[in-house]
Formats: structure tokens, sequence, C-alpha cells
């Protein structure tokens, strides 16, 4: 994809990419995005914790949190799938938010 | 980095080229393009794809105020490997004293009214996304900003909200200072793509 495509075509892609199966158990990926993003999530634990905390405040990450995961997951490649998406989950939070605010703007301007 | 997978390579491609930069670059390759070489078709490539549009793509924001952005959203989410890292790509571009300047405070730092809405509207966005409406965005507008301007700098926003949350959630190994400014250089000139 170019240095011109939209923002918003990118951003759907990567919102597509990050809720699909991955490496992990179907809908463990998409659930961590609604967990990182702060909405209701069918994710269970040792996944809810890690998603959240992603999502909330990632510099309150720790080992253990990374461990459970990898350790019910069973390889890094899906843990590291659950963080990915998590971390989207929370950035498309806030671009989801900024667009609305554009839109916003514009409605009352005309 | 907490995942020795994603340090380590997923490939034996992504092993021989994270082993091959680190020699030929003299630094041990950063954690960021580590991620980046991994597990690229979940999500990594099309992340890399945004970032690369959003850093590096058209835009009325210098290449410098969009990575001092970056350094800015990293602040916020305590993350100091994307403050180190964005910073010192910032800094090439601009005065490091105005760059720490920001960092510390960017409602009295010495730069123009319009990055000082952009980071305003960033602020509110990252640390407070639920308030964030068109008052906002009206009051970049105000400052001389376009709609236009407030994607881009919301682009930015949005894919370091992704970026800071996977390096501390990861664990990033710091590099030091000489090795963050070397690593900017390949960063300005080879993009995120």
């Amino acid at each position: 994809m170019s240095k011109d495509a939209s923002h918003h075509d990118l951003a759907e892609r990567l919102r597509a990419q990050a809720r699909s199966v991955g490496a992990g158990a179907p809908g463990v990926n998409a659930g961590a995005v609604d967990a990182g993003a702060g909405q209701p999530s069918d994710l269970t634990e040792p996944y809810r914790m890690l998603a959240e905390q992603v999502g909330r405040a990632s510099f309150r990450v720790t080992d253990a949190h990374v461990d459970a995961v990898r350790d019910a997951v069973g390889s890094d490649q899906a843990a590291f799938e659950i963080v990915m998406a998590a971390s989207v989950g929370a950035g498309l939070r806030r671009w989801d938010a900024a667009m609305r605010a554009i839109e916003e703007a514009g409605d009352a301007a005309r | 980095m907490r995942l020795a997978e994603v340090e380590r390579g997923d490939t034996l491609r992504h092993r021989l080229l994270i082993r091959m930069i680190s020699r030929f670059a003299g630094y041990r390759l950063p954690d960021a393009a580590r991620v980046a070489f991994y597990d690229r078709d979940f999500a990594g490539r099309a992340l890399g794809e945004w970032t690369n549009r959003a850093m590096r793509g058209p835009s009325a924001w210098s290449v410098s105020e969009r990575e001092l952005m970056a350094a800015t959203v990293a602040t916020w989410n305590e993350c100091p490997f994307c403050v180190g890292a964005h910073r010192a790509v910032a800094v090439l571009g601009m005065d490091d004293a105005v760059a720490a300047a920001v960092l510390v405070d960017y409602r009295t730092a010495p730069i123009s009214d319009r990055l000082r809405a952009a980071l305003a509207f960033l602020d509110r966005m990252t640390n407070d996304p639920d308030d964030l409406g068109g008052d906002d965005v009206r009051a970049a507008l105000d400052a001389g900003l376009s709609v236009d301007d407030v994607r881009d700098a919301a682009a930015v926003g949005a894919v370091f909200n992704i970026i800071t949350r996977n390096a501390n959630a990861l664990d990033f190994e710091i590099p030091s200072p000489g090795d963050f400014a070397r690593a900017a250089t390949m960063l300005l000139r080879r993009g995120y793509g």
C-alpha cells in the first residue's frame, strides 16, 4: 500500500487484521481488541487481565501477566498477538474518538 | 523483551536479518524493529503501513513535528523506549532544547500555535478519549489547523497509542543515548514500512 493511502482505509485494515484468528483460539484476538479498547469482552483469564492492563496502563504490565498468557496459549506467537490486539484496540478507540470529533465539528458548522 | 521468539525472530530469514543488521550497524537492533519483523501476516504489516503513512506520507506537518508528536504521546503513556527513539529522530530536524521543552510541557514550550494546538488535541485524545469532541477540533481549527492537519495528527496519535503499548507490554530493552541516535538516522532514512 502506498504512502498516499487514506488513514481511514489503513485503520480499517489494521482493525480487521487485529481481530483475525491468528495463531490462537478463535475469538481471543477479537476479545483482546475489545478489552484493550475498554469495552466489554468475552475474554477469560488470564487473557482478560493482560489485555485490559495493556489498554489501561501498559507500563504496569508485568512478567507475570505475560508469562501466564504465554503458558495458557502455548506459544510466543499467540501471546504476542494478544498484546498486539489489545494495543490496537486502545489505539483505534482513540482514532475512532478523533474521527467522531471531526464529524461533530463539521456538523455544528453546517 | 518478554517473548524470546520475538527477540530472536520467527523465521530463519528474519533471524539472519536481525543478526546481519546488528553486525553492520554496530549496535543491537532495537526491539521495535524486531517486533516489526515478527508475525507480519497478523497485524504487523498493516500497522507498519499505517505508521509509515502517518509519519512519512503526505502531511502539512514536518517529519520532525510528527516525530515530536510521537515522543509526546510516548511521554503520556510512560514509554521510555518510544520517548528516546522518537525524540532522537525529531532532533535531527529541530533544536534539542525545543524538543526537551515540549516533552516537559508543550503548553509553555517555544513552538508554533499550530503545533501547540495539535498537541492539545493529542493530549485529550490520548488521556481522555471519551471526552474528545467537536470543541477540541474547533479549538485546533481556530489555531490555524485544517481538518486534514487534525486528521494527520490524530493518525500519529493513534499509531503511537498502539506502538507505546506494545513496547511497554513486551518490555523493550532501552538502548544507550548513542544507540538511539544511530538508530534515529536509519529510521529517518528508511521510514517504518
